[in-house]
């Protein structure tokens, strides 16, 4: 086995919580159930990539078989990058028959002909996920395992997840081997990243809880009033139950996709007393606001119920899953009425 | 300990003395004490709302028996013909206004729910319509999809839950300014076959998974499918590679099947490949699959007990 493809299984290995590697490597189903049995799962991790070194030796593992194990650890733990959201666009109206050994056959024809030196490597999974791992080289170089690129596409949508890697120089390169194999004809970067996928799948696969008004009652849900002692009285219980229903119209009942952050550039005026001039030439004042959270949307709907904010907040942070975005330009808005508006 | 709290009653410096290494203390005691009474407060609360929402059901019972016994006895009246003669029973049987309304409250839920369940209903909303299409297949009633639709500057979608494969912009920029019963209408014929065709697989994935070979490949929409099937005959089991296109994406049945099998499989194979493409393209897939196994099975048994030969 060749010693690249030895350390690339070690050191994959290596990043995998010493539970669940039993798990990923029956994912993986190059090793029997057997040889699996035998791993001693006792010893420090050190042993035991060495032990599955061992193992894959046995079986004469090759650089496929590698490079398909470190797509099934980033797709179990997509979270440890951070994903851009692509989207694509074509003219043709026609009924798509996608076909994946199609799609997969094109994608590797378009790609290797402008560089031959990629490892390109192909997972599809049951929620019609098509995973791809590219490990660039250059024109002179064979393709260096660890600088890799991940994409993450849904059959016949429009939106493609890219795991944005150290060599930005390849992105054209990938965008148009991408919408030559997807039949599209023109792709843009979308202003929303994160490191939460499923989130981003959220967000533009429309999965996240939007409340529909209809006729049909759903289930009423039974608040749980464990918490609630019967005897107090809140003085503010219609205000508490006026937040609570513009929340719900706003942010639905299901939990919010989760994004870390949302950015806001502004290149506005700066508004003052025109007597206290604080500015002596009109240009606009450049600021960056941004929020950070481990989980901002859910923490954007708890500031209203905690006393925090007013609720409606201001639509500039509840657009955020409808717009698909969390990076907005705010610039000034040029008619009569005086205020912003949010750049498309 | 007991220093620390000299104005105490003797019990609790008692008690404070008792447990002055450990970690229970008057507060604590208190905290258990007041959780206590907020249990109990809380299955007090309870029980008596249960009793409330007895007592209440008791008296609709009550309510609906009475009522029953009224129409009883107006149906039987009626029978004997009495209705007529007496004229004080029928200011008796004129409704009340809030019964009239009544009626009409359930009369409007029950159209609501009838067109909730032909598959496209909608609610007014202050800006518009909130559309709702609900699938179904075979009986089955499956995912039900939602449209925020504006009327006011012009007719627009503000927000839906269809999913991003079916070609929603393309519909909405044909139909959805001139026609938009024309919209919904193919729009329900997009998603209803897509509806159609993902139970299909579904199904024949849970319920034929051991007739199944390798992996099934298909893609968002379900109209590809790629897939390898066992196939008994009668010199053992044979391997059908079945290739199933869907280009109406209006249809949940395929437009194309191309089914095959291996090249050295004996000629009455070929004729059974031909005829499996035309049941895909004519039945659902597990449909297909059903009569396959029931194709089996009687041949099985001709083979048991030709026709003919003497029991």
């Amino acid at each position: 086995m060749d010693e690249v493809v030895a350390e690339y299984i070690r050191r994959t290995v290596l990043k995998i919580p010493r539970d669940e590697i039993l798990d990923v490597l029956r994912q993986w189903g190059f090793l029997s159930d057997t040889q699996l049995g035998a791993i001693n799962l006792r010893q420090t991790k050190e042993s035991i990539s060495q032990e599955v070194v061992q193992l894959c030796e046995e079986n004469s593992a090759d650089l496929k078989q590698a490079a398909i194990l470190d797509i099934i650890y980033n797709n179990i733990y997509p979270n440890k990058r951070m994903w851009s959201v692509y989207q694509m666009k074509k003219t043709g109206e026609e009924t798509d028959l996608f076909d994946f050994s199609n799609f997969k056959k094109k994608f590797k024809g378009r790609l290797q002909s402008a560089l031959k030196n990629v490892t390109i490597s192909f997972r599809e999974y049951e929620d019609n996920a098509i995973w791809i791992r590219i490990a660039w080289g250059t024109p002179y170089t064979k393709p260096n395992q660890y600088k890799t690129s991940y994409v993450v596409y849904h059959s016949q949508t429009p939106y493609v997840f890219i795991s944005v890697s150290v060599l930005k120089s390849n992105l054209p390169l990938l965008c148009q081997a991408l919408v030559v194999a997807s039949n599209y004809h023109d792709i843009r970067e979308m202003e929303l990243r994160s490191h939460c996928l499923n989130s981003l799948k959220d967000i533009v696969f429309k999965r996240y809880s939007q409340n529909f008004q209809t006729h049909y009652p759903k289930q009423q849900k039974n608040v749980p009033t464990e918490n609630v002692d019967v005897r107090i009285i809140q003085e503010d219980k219609s205000e508490k139950e006026r937040i609570q229903r513009v929340n719900q119209e706003v942010f639905g009942d299901g939990p919010q996709p989760k994004l870390e952050f949302a950015q806001y550039k502004l290149e506005t005026m700066f508004k003052s007393d025109p007597n206290m001039d604080v500015l002596e030439r009109r240009e606009p004042f450049r600021c960056l606001v941004k929020f950070s959270s481990p989980d901002l949307l859910e923490s954007l709907k708890s500031l209203a119920p905690a006393g925090m904010a007013d609720a409606p907040l201001s639509p500039l942070l509840t657009c955020i899953p409808q717009k698909a975005r969390n990076y907005f330009k705010i610039r000034e808005r040029k008619d009569v009425l005086p205020g912003s508006f949010v750049s498309p | 300990m007991t220093s620390a709290f000299p104005l105490l009653p003797k019990s609790w410096r008692e008690m404070e003395k008792g447990k002055s290494n450990s970690e229970d203390g008057v507060l604590a005691h208190l905290e258990r004490l007041e959780a206590q009474a907020r249990e109990s407060a809380l299955k007090q609360e309870e029980k008596e709302q249960q009793e409330q929402k007895l007592a209440g059901l008791k008296a609709r019972v009550q309510e609906l028996r009475a009522r029953r016994d009224e129409l009883r006895a107006k149906l039987e009246l009626q029978q004997k013909g009495l209705l007529e003669k007496e004229g004080v029973e029928t200011d008796k049987e004129q409704p009340s206004a809030r019964a009239v309304l009544e009626w009409k409250i359930r009369s409007m839920k029950d159209l609501l729910q009838l067109f909730y369940l032909t598959g496209i209903s909608g609610k007014l909303t202050k800006r518009g319509v909130c559309f709702c299409i609900s699938t179904a297949y075979e009986g089955t009633y499956l995912h039900s999809y939602y449209l925020d639709v504006l009327t006011k500057p012009e007719v627009q979608i503000q927000r839906h839950s269809v999913p991003t494969f079916i070609p929603l912009e393309q519909l909405a920029r044909k139909h959805l300014q001139t026609d938009i019963r024309r919209f919904l209408a193919v729009l329900s014929d997009h998603l209803n076959a897509y509806a159609g065709r993902r139970y299909q697989v579904d199904q024949l994935q849970e319920r034929f998974s051991d007739r199944l070979e390798g992996t099934l490949q298909r893609n968002s929409l379900c109209n590809l499918l790629v897939f390898h099937y066992n196939v008994s005959g009668h010199s053992g089991s044979f391997l059908f590679s079945a290739k199933l296109l869907y280009s109406d994406p209006c249809c949940s049945l395929p437009t194309e099947a191309i089914v095959s099998c291996t090249p050295n499989a004996p000629a009455e194979l070929a004729e059974m490949a031909a005829a499996h493409s035309e049941t895909f393209r004519r039945l659902a897939l597990h449909k297909a699959f059903d009569s396959f196994s029931k194709a089996e099975e009687t041949q099985d048994q001709a083979l048991i007990s030709p026709p003919g030969s003497p029991q």
